[in-house]
């Protein structure tokens, strides 16, 4: 059997972001594997451990992605499939491209992040399904293969869960629960180098350009209003338009 | 990590790969609850094994071992995360790899390698090193008091240790002693051996989370076949520091980072006369200061890194790096302990722990003089110890 998992690089949550010109300037920031990605690895790590088989990675990205694809052979993948791509290029782009690599690696499931943390559109693992024609489920929060053509699923509702049946191959997004994800150790990272990561160019696949064009992007700023009201001359009237400032501005009370 | 002037730019993939694996597992591992054990005063020995997956112990010597095998900077950026969160981890790292697992690779027989290294690495075994002596460490040789002497095919070694790190919690030591020709020589002691004994030393005010002992050595019988066969003279145990200072020149600037995004980001919070803190010009030189010796502290251990890979590395170099990161991260601490205010005293903040720990980093392994007395030496060709 072959388990494969879409990963992708994102920028570290924790990084300081800076803004260049209305873009995203990425050039100082730690990029990491796609926490919601890495349970799609783990799972896949678990599946070959339990049934046998090849844990495969496949990711799409600029060339620095491969230290997110070695981050996930560290942890124990066997290799890589890398589609190569520098620039923008929207989660149906992508996901018609990763079709043709999934469609040649024929893999048993597929897993992928819930959602991607840079463009957080939760559109690729369902838009990979629909270029594959294969099923698709959400959000999944437990998996366990029945046998190579079925699986079932727990998939996650807001205020709910459903277990469901799927036929195989099919393509399974991660939710937080699904499992915990094992630390990259050093003989793993070690041991990664040696391991192959075979490299596509996106053009090969069809990649043309993106269909939707960021024009800018901007990063939430929350600063405190710091509002000070002045209670020592008018005290009765500072505590007045404090109740109503809470009232009718914070909607607190 | 901080790194003002990319540094990590200078650093293999591998390398980054590792620093990153070793800062997210410690995040999640050791971060929340060092200052528990810190103010409890003890070592979180459940980490022991977790480090050894991890590939901490040792991590520069052979996979063949059963070591990591990684380059000299990933080594060092290890004990650089370790430190970030405490001293007393990367101590006890410092001393598995440097002082434990080194010695037995460099000195020791193959038949000892193939036996001890691999528990070591995977952190099944711990290790302890007695060099030092109640009477003074900074002259090992001339107060070596402890002797080993003949007896058939076994050695009976007799003598105090002072200062241990791990000394209690170990299942074998790294013993020094004086034959009866004055010669010293290393030899691995089972810590059950009858007549062993490793008391722990209480009432530290410093390196809380981290075990250091007193080992008791009366009439200990250690097979020949223990005795490390490649170490003959002091130079064989001071090797062994040079390695392990080698790594606590990297750790501290770990300590370097903590306090000063501890003090940078109090200062941005904390409003004073109606501004932030931060927006004072003492306060500014303080953390402009702080930034100053980690960047140039990076860019010294990240050169002596490469000269080590190359074989070009010479102890008097690690003892310049030893000496200036260690102060560099002292004086931080304790100006980030003054940053902090009233804060600053309490565990609730992680500038006074490193503070104190790092008055034990700053007289170990070789004190602070002892290492400027060291350059002393190598400038003027005059020794001044």
């Amino acid at each position: 059997m072959k388990f494969v998992a879409i990963i992708r690089q994102v920028p570290d949550g924790e990084a300081k972001l800076r803004e260049e010109g209305g873009r995203i300037d990425l050039s100082g920031a730690t990029m990491i594997l796609d926490q919601m990605d890495e349970y799609a690895v783990e799972e896949i790590l678990q599946l070959k451990e339990k049934h046998g088989g090849e844990a495969v990675i496949v990711a799409f990205g600029p060339e620095r992605t491969k230290e997110a694809i070695r981050t996930a052979l560290a942890m124990g993948a066997d290799r890589a499939v890398f589609v190569k791509h520098e620039g923008d290029a929207d989660p149906i782009t992508e996901a018609k491209a990763l079709a043709k690599v999934l469609a040649e690696e024929a893999p048993t499931v597929v897993f992928t992040g819930g959602q991607q943390a840079d463009w957080d559109s939760y559109a690729l693992g369902p838009a990979v399904a629909e270029a594959l024609g294969w099923p698709s489920v959400a959000w999944t929060t437990a998996f366990e293969l029945e046998d190579e053509t079925q699986a079932t699923a727990q998939h996650d509702l807001d205020e709910g869960a459903q277990r469901v049946r799927v036929r195989l191959p099919a393509v399974l997004t991660t939710q937080q629960g699904l499992n915990e994800p094992r630390y990259p150790t050093l003989p793993g990272i070690m041991k990664a180098k040696k391991k192959e990561i075979k490299e596509i160019p996106a053009e090969e696949l069809g990649v043309t350009g993106t269909k939707v064009e960021i024009l800018s992007q901007a990063i939430v700023k929350i600063e405190r209003k710091q509002k000070i009201l002045d209670g020592t001359k008018e005290p009765e009237k500072a505590a007045e338009e404090l109740v109503r400032l809470l009232h009718e501005e914070a909607k607190v009370i | 990590m901080l790194d003002f002037y990319r540094v990590q730019e200078l650093f293999t993939e591998e390398e980054r790969a590792v620093q990153q694996a070793a800062r997210r597992f410690l995040e999640a591992e050791a971060l929340p609850q060092i200052r528990t054990w810190w103010e409890a005063g003890t070592f979180p020995t459940h980490l022991i094994p977790k480090f050894g997956a991890m590939g901490f112990l040792g991590a520069n010597l052979p996979a063949e071992y059963g070591a990591a095998g990684v380059s000299s900077a990933a080594y060092g950026l290890i004990m650089y995360e370790l430190e970030r969160i405490d001293s007393g981890l990367r101590s006890f790292a410092s001393v598995q790899g440097a002082l434990v697992m080194y010695p037995i690779f460099a000195y020791g027989s193959e038949e000892q390698k193939r036996e001890f290294l691999p528990r070591l690495a995977a952190g099944e075994l711990v290790g302890a090193f007695g060099l030092t002596e109640p009477d003074g460490g900074s002259d090992p040789g001339g107060n070596m008091k402890t002797r080993a002497h003949r007896d058939g095919d076994h050695w009976v070694l007799n003598g105090t240790k002072m200062w241990i790190t791990n000394g209690s919690i170990a299942d074998l030591a790294i013993v020094w002693a004086k034959d009866e020709a004055g010669v010293v020589r290393g030899f691995i002691v089972p810590t059950d051996t009858p007549g062993f004994s490793a008391p722990e030393i209480k009432s530290k005010m410093s390196l809380r989370a981290s075990v250091t002992s007193e080992l008791v050595l009366e009439e200990v019988r250690v097979p020949d076949a223990l005795r490390l066969p490649g170490a003959e003279g002091l130079k064989a145990p001071l090797s062994c520091l040079t390695q392990a200072r080698y790594g606590i020149a990297w750790g501290v600037l770990g300590a370097l980072e903590a306090v000063y995004t501890e003090a940078r980001d109090f200062a941005l919070s904390r409003r004073t006369f109606g501004e932030p803190l931060a927006k004072k010009q003492l306060v500014q030189a303080k953390l402009a200061g702080m930034l100053a010796d980690h960047t140039k502290g990076l860019l010294l251990v990240w050169r002596l890194a490469r000269l080590k890979d190359a074989g070009k590395l010479h102890h008097t170099q690690v003892s310049l790096a030893k000496r200036d990161n260690t102060y560099a991260a002292l004086k931080a601490a304790r100006l980030a302990r003054d940053l902090l205010g009233a804060n600053g005293i309490t565990l609730e903040y992680h500038a006074i722990r490193h503070m104190l720990n790092l008055e034990t980093v700053y007289t170990y392994e070789g004190t602070h003089d002892v290492h400027t007395l060291i350059l002393g030496r190598e400038i003027t060709g005059l020794a001044a110890f």
